[in-house]
């Protein structure tokens, strides 16, 4: 039993909110306890950092800051929000005169690096374990063809040190196939879906989401899986956002595992691509 | 004798060693942004080693980047490349060289942490808008996500916006004062 500090960011508690319902359901049946941050503010996500590295810096030292009076590692879902608290919290810890910089602003809030930051793929290997993942699932998801599709925040670090391969990660696709899904290989696993682009330059999302739907469905996939909330928002807005190409669902990472374990998922209308058909490919096991 | 100034401000401003680039393409032919761009990555990188500021701070490329970082990582000469851009776009702005809807979007969504502690996503959107004068191009995704729950309609307020307001102000203080 371990209990993390858990930091939902913006996302996960509005055009996300079932991937919390979601997480906080299978996290519950592998005993991992979750404490949500308090009081917790943005990380300031693709926007701040473009406008001012210390401001961006300073965003996630506050949150760091209160979790690490609670000394619990630091669980984000959010793949923005991973990649931004990981950034700020490992560079402070050997960058001294950055650290003392946004002490001297977060006073009396004071943080060191000490915690570690983890997403939803490293606490299911590090907290629960394929082994186990694989004896505790109820349903039989053979019958699921998915492509992982693992976004670009999330390995591409630099500067830091990044907790899978930078361009071939592999991590989320082992706790994939210990739930028993048929895991495609694709060439598409990192390539971007046009980020914060959807709304000032909506052509551009289209496309590049485009051409990652057409490339999951050209490889036989039922769904592409994600972690990141603005990779799935993107890829199941294709519709909604005037394209009229094929599309698949695009699921989160934990709803897989929902899928496993119970045969069925929270947020099931809460996708704009009907993600019904996903469904009818579970088997009792 | 080519001209150091801009390369020796954009390192400095950067930290990163942009000299060190060799002109391989890599950076070029992994970037997803390309048609999007005007001139190439490794073009803007050899821009800079020349000293061609303006083309530089005036060119659609710093915009239309994605920050997805596959040039970065890719780069053998170890150059954050898309740090390089992001750098790049302080100074256009600075100068009021380029103004975009990507730092339109970016300072309203800031304005929103700042007022609010996290993002109130409605409003920078409608705020963002309103500044276009455009407010019917998105409308159907507007209405699928408040159809499917996926679009907060109200604002989340942190408790202590006080000191996060009061932390972002020392910043500013300090960075004014060197």
């Amino acid at each position: 039993m371990v209990t993390l500090t858990y930091y939902p960011g913006c996302s996960l508690k509005t055009g996300s909110k079932f991937y919390e319902a979601s997480i906080q359901k299978v996290f519950s049946t592998y005993g991992i306890g979750l404490r949500e941050l308090p009081d917790w503010s943005c990380c300031g996500a693709s926007a701040a950092h473009t406008i001012d590295e210390d401001v961006a810096h300073v965003l996630v030292a506050r949150n760091l800051a209160i979790a690490e009076k609670q000394e619990l590692n630091f669980f984000a879902p959010c793949s923005a929000c991973y990649s931004r608290s990981k950034i700020t919290n490992d560079t402070i810890r050997s960058d001294i005169s950055l650290q003392d910089r946004l002490n001297d602003a977060i006073a009396p809030l004071e943080c060191t690096g000490s915690l570690e930051i983890k997403n939803i793929i490293e606490v299911l290997d590090d907290h629960v374990g394929v082994s186990v993942i694989a004896k505790k699932k109820r349903f039989d998801l053979s019958a699921l063809r998915v492509v992982p599709y693992y976004g670009c925040v999330l390995t591409r670090l630099m500067r830091v040190k990044p907790f899978d391969d930078r361009e071939n990660p592999r991590s989320m696709d082992g706790l994939l196939e210990a739930l028993g899904a048929t895991v495609l290989d694709w060439p598409f696993k990192m390539e971007c879906c046009g980020a914060a682009k959807t709304l000032t330059d909506k052509e551009m999302t289209v496309r590049l989401s485009e051409r990652i739907m057409a490339r999951a469905i050209g490889a036989g996939a039922d769904a592409i899986v994600t972690p990141c909330p603005l990779c799935q928002m993107n890829l199941d807005l294709l519709p909604s956002l005037g394209s009229t190409i094929p599309v698949i669902p695009t699921l989160f990472l934990s709803e897989v595992f929902e899928l496993a374990l119970y045969g069925r998922m929270i947020g099931l209308s809460s996708h704009f691509v009907p993600a019904e058909t996903v469904v009818t490919k579970i088997k009792e096991a | 004798m080519d001209d150091l100034t801009f390369l020796k401000e954009m390192e400095r401003e950067s930290a990163e060693q942009i000299s060190a680039c060799y002109q391989c393409y890599r950076c070029t032919t992994g970037c997803p942004a390309l048609p999007e761009m005007d001139i190439v990555p490794h073009r803007v990188i050899r821009y800079i080693m020349l000293g061609e500021r303006d083309k530089v701070l005036a060119s659609r490329t710093i915009w239309s980047c994605l920050q997805c970082y596959t040039c970065s990582v890719r780069c053998p000469n170890d150059i954050h490349i898309g740090h390089v851009f992001d750098t790049a776009r302080k100074i256009a702005v600075r100068e009021n060289k380029a103004l975009s809807d990507v730092w339109t979007f970016d300072t309203l969504f800031l304005d929103s942490v700042r007022k609010h502690g996290r993002l109130y996503e409605m409003e920078a959107i409608m705020r963002y808008k309103l500044k276009k004068k455009d407010l019917f191009s998105d409308t159907r995704m507007g209405l699928d996500m408040m159809r499917k729950g996926r679009m907060a309609l109200l604002p989340h307020n942190i408790k202590d916006k006080k000191g996060l307001q009061r932390a972002l102000g020392r910043l500013a203080q300090k960075a004014r004062e060197t």
